[in-house]
C-alpha cells in the first residue's frame, strides 16, 4: 500500500512543480529527485549526474545544435521571399490556388529545417499578407499555415525525432527515412482539404489570376534551386548512406552558410545572432533533457513502467486499443505541454509498454510525432497558436478555431498510420546502412 | 548530507545558503536597488561571456564533424572523433544554460503564471525559488562528481587521447602560482587518454552559472520587479 502512496505522491509533485511554472528541465529533475528518495535508498545526487553526464555528453546528440543551428542561419535569409516567388507559378493553377503555397512552401522548409515555429515564421511572414492581398478569406490562410507548419516536426530534419531517437536509444537516421512518406501524406492532406473548400464554397474564392506563360514558370523557379540543392544534400546524403544525421547537420550548415553568403545576407550580424539563437534553444533543449534523463532512472525505482506494462499485458489489450488510448492521452498532455516536453516525459513510462504490446518503436516514433503535431495547435498552450497570434494580432482562441480542421486531418492520419504502418515503416527497412 | 566539506573553516552549505542569505537580508537593509545595479551589470556580463564560450564550442562541433568527415573521405583516422564531439555538446549545452535563462529561452509552463497580477509576481517568485534550489542541487553534485573523477583519475572509455601539457595548463588554474614550477617539471608532453574531469569541467561551471543566475534573478524580480521575459519569436 505504501507503493502505491509514494506513487500518488511522486505524480502529484510531477503536476504540481510543472504546473506552478518552474522550468520544465528543472521540474522534471525535482521529481526525479523526489521519486529517488521515496523509492530507493541509492545516493540520489550522484546517480543524478552520471546520468545527466554520460547523455549530455553523447554522440547521438551533437545533430541537435548542428540542425537548430541551420534553421537559425536559413531563417535569416531571404529564403522566404525566394521560396514564395518559386512556389507561387506553380500552385495558381491549383483548386484552392496560391492557398497551397502554405502546405508546399512549409513541407519545402520543414525539409531543411526541425522546428514548427521555425517553419511556420519563415513561410507566414511572407504568404500571409501576399494571400491577404489576393483576397483569400482569413480563416483558411491562418488554418492551413498554423497546420502546415507542423510538419516541420516530422519531416526530416526533425528535432522532435532526435529527441525521441535519443530518449529510446533507436537510430536517428531510421527515424528520419520513416518520417518522410508520413509527412508528404499528411501534406497531401491538407492540400486535399483546401481542395475540398475551394469545391464547396465557390463563393469565397478570389478573383482567378491571370496564368503566366510556362517559359515564366521555369524562371521563376529558378529560386527554388537552392533550397532544393540543400534538401538534397542533407536528405539525400542520409538517405544514400553517404553520411550519419549528425554529418549530414553539417553539411547542413556549411550548405545553409554557402547559401546566406550567396544572397549577399550572411553578415556579422546575422551570423552571430543565428549562432547565439541557436546556442541558446539548444541548451533549452538540453536541460529538459538533463532532466528527463534523471527522471526516467527515477521512473525506473518506481516500478511504475513495469506495472504498467504488466498490467496491460494483463488486460490482454490490443496494439490497436493501446495506440487509441495514448492518442487520448497525448492531446490532454499536448493541450498543456510542448512536443519535446512531452516526449521526454512520457518516453520512460511508455516506452516499455509499447513494447510489450509488439508495437515497432520507429513506427511509434512516427505516431508520437502526429500527435504531438497537434499539440502545437490545440488551446490552451500550444506553440503555433502563440506564433501566430504575434504574427497576425488574432486572438487564440479565433486562431484555434480556424486550425481545428487540420487537427481533424492529423487524426485521420494516426488511422492512416495505424491502417497502413507500412507508410512509416518501409522506407527505413529498405535503407542503405550509413557508415560509421 | 554528510559530505559537505567545509571551505575556508565554514561548512560549503553555509557559504552557499546562509551567507548569500545574510548578505541579501543585510542589502535589504540599506538600498538594494543602487548597491546591485552594479552587480547585476557584471553578473549579466558573466552570461552572456559563457554564452559566447557555449556558442564558440557548437563551432568546435562543427569543425569536428567536418574533420572527421573528411579524414574519413581521404581514408586518414581521426581517433576519438566523436568522444570529442561529445565533449563539445556538454559543453555547449553547460555553458549556455543560465545565458538562455535569462534570454527567457529555457521553457515553462505560463498557464497559472500568468493568471494576474499576483500570480505573476508571487508564483513567479515561488517557482523560482523551487528552480534555484533544484539547481544548486544540480550543482553541488556535479562539481562532486567532477572532484571525484578527478581523485579517482577516471579516464575516457573511448580512444580519445589529449596531450598532457593541456592537462597541465588547465591544472594550473587551480593551484597556487608557487606550485606551477612543479607542476610543469612532473608534466610530460606524451598524448594520454582523456581525463574524464577535463570535459566534466564545463559541466560544473555551468552548473554554478545556472545556479547563480536563478538566485540572482529571484532577487532582482523581489528587489526591482524585473522578470525574465519568454523570448519573443519575430
Amino acid at each position: 500500500m505504501t507503493e502505491l502512496y509514494a506513487t500518488i505522491i511522486f505524480l502529484f509533485v510531477l503536476f504540481v512543480l510543472l504546473g506552478s511554472s518552474v522550468w520544465i528541465g528543472l521540474a522534471l529533475m525535482g521529481v526525479a529527485w523526489v521519486g529517488m528518495e521515496l523509492f530507493t535508498t541509492r545516493p540520489a545526487g550522484d546517480a543524478m549526474i552520471t546520468t545527466i553526464w554520460t547523455g549530455a555528453s553523447s554522440w547521438t546528440l551533437t545533430a541537435l545544435p548542428l540542425f537548430i543551428w541551420m534553421g537559425e542561419i536559413l531563417y535569416r535569409t531571404r529564403l522566404s521571399q525566394d521560396m514564395f516567388r518559386g512556389l507561387a507559378p506553380w500552385m495558381r493553377p491549383l483548386p484552392g490556388g496560391l492557398l497551397h503555397t502554405n502546405i508546399a512552401g512549409c513541407t519545402l522548409f520543414a525539409a531543411v529545417s526541425g522546428s514548427s515555429a521555425a517553419t511556420l515564421t519563415t513561410v507566414g511572414k511572407m504568404s500571409i499578407p501576399e494571400l491577404r492581398a489576393r483576397g483569400y478569406p482569413e480563416y483558411m490562410i491562418i488554418g492551413t499555415l498554423a497546420g502546415a507548419a507542423t510538419l516541420g516536426l516530422m519531416i526530416p530534419p526533425s528535432l522532435t525525432l532526435i529527441v525521441y531517437g535519443v530518449s529510446i536509444n533507436e537510430s536517428i537516421t531510421k527515424l528520419f527515412m520513416a518520417g518522410i512518406i508520413p509527412g508528404l501524406v499528411l501534406a497531401g492532406l491538407f492540400m486535399a482539404y483546401i481542395v475540398a473548400w475551394h469545391l464547396l464554397r465557390p463563393s469565397e474564392r478570389p478573383a482567378r489570376e491571370a496564368s503566366i506563360p510556362f517559359a515564366e514558370m521555369l524562371s521563376e523557379s529558378r529560386f527554388l534551386i537552392p533550397v532544393l540543392l540543400l534538401v538534397l544534400a542533407v536528405i539525400g546524403s542520409i538517405y544514400a548512406g553517404l553520411a550519419t544525421a549528425t554529418e549530414a547537420a553539417a553539411v547542413g550548415v556549411i550548405g545553409a552558410l554557402t547559401l546566406a553568403a550567396a544572397q549577399g545576407s550572411l553578415t556579422w550580424a546575422t551570423f552571430s545572432a543565428s549562432l547565439m539563437g541557436a546556442t541558446r534553444t539548444s541548451a533549452m533543449i538540453a536541460l529538459i533533457l538533463m532532466g528527463a534523463a534523471f527522471l526516467s532512472l527515477s521512473m525506473g525505482f518506481t516500478g511504475l513502467p513495469r506495472a504498467l506494462a504488466a498490467w496491460i499485458d494483463e488486460m490482454g489489450l490490443s496494439p490497436i486499443t493501446l495506440i487509441a488510448a495514448l492518442t487520448v492521452f497525448y492531446i490532454i498532455l499536448g493541450m498543456f505541454l510542448d512536443g519535446i516536453s512531452s516526449v521526454v516525459l512520457t518516453m520512460a513510462i511508455v516506452e516499455p509498454m509499447v513494447r510489450q504490446a509488439g508495437i515497432d518503436m520507429i513506427w511509434f516514433g512516427i505516431f508520437v510525432v502526429v500527435v504531438v503535431e497537434m499539440a502545437q495547435v490545440t488551446p490552451p498552450i500550444g506553440f503555433n497558436l502563440f506564433v501566430l497570434q504575434g504574427m497576425t494580432r488574432h486572438e487564440i482562441g479565433y486562431i484555434s478555431k480556424v486550425s481545428l480542421p487540420m487537427v481533424g486531418l492529423m487524426l485521420l492520419m494516426v488511422v492512416i498510420l495505424v491502417a497502413v504502418p507500412d507508410l512509416a515503416t518501409w522506407l527505413p527497412e529498405n535503407l542503405r546502412q550509413a557508415p560509421g | 548530507m554528510g559530505d559537505w566539506q567545509p571551505v575556508m573553516g565554514l561548512p560549503l552549505w553555509a557559504w552557499i545558503f546562509v551567507a548569500p542569505t545574510a548578505l541579501a537580508a543585510l542589502l535589504w537593509a540599506t538600498r538594494p536597488r543602487t548597491l546591485l545595479r552594479p552587480v547585476w551589470r557584471i553578473l549579466d556580463a558573466v552570461y552572456t561571456g559563457a554564452g559566447v564560450l557555449a556558442a564558440f564550442f557548437m563551432m568546435v562541433i562543427l569543425g569536428l564533424i567536418v574533420a572527421q568527415m573528411v579524414a574519413r573521405w581521404s581514408g586518414v583516422t581521426f581517433p576519438g572523433s566523436t568522444a570529442f564531439a561529445g565533449y563539445a555538446m556538454a559543453a555547449t549545452s553547460f555553458f549556455a544554460l543560465a545565458h538562455a535563462l535569462t534570454h527567457g529561452a529555457h521553457i515553462r509552463v505560463s498557464i497559472l503564471l500568468n493568471a494576474n497580477a499576483f500570480t505573476r509576481r508571487w508564483l513567479n517568485a515561488a517557482a523560482m525559488l523551487v528552480a534555484a534550489i533544484t539547481a544548486t542541487y544540480f550543482a553541488r553534485f556535479a562539481i562532486k562528481t567532477n572532484f571525484i573523477s578527478e581523485m579517482l583519475n577516471d579516464r575516457t572509455q573511448e580512444t580519445d587521447k589529449v596531450p598532457e601539457w593541456l592537462l597541465t595548463a588547465v591544472t594550473m588554474l587551480g593551484t597556487w602560482p608557487w606550485e606551477w614550477g612543479d607542476l610543469w617539471a612532473r608534466s610530460g608532453s606524451e598524448w594520454v587518454f582523456t581525463p574524464v574531469w577535463l570535459p566534466q569541467l564545463p559541466m560544473s561551471v555551468g552548473t554554478v552559472l545556472l545556479a547563480v543566475a536563478l538566485w540572482d534573478y529571484l532577487v532582482r524580480l523581489l528587489v526591482d520587479d524585473r522578470r525574465i521575459e519568454a523570448e519573443s519569436v519575430e
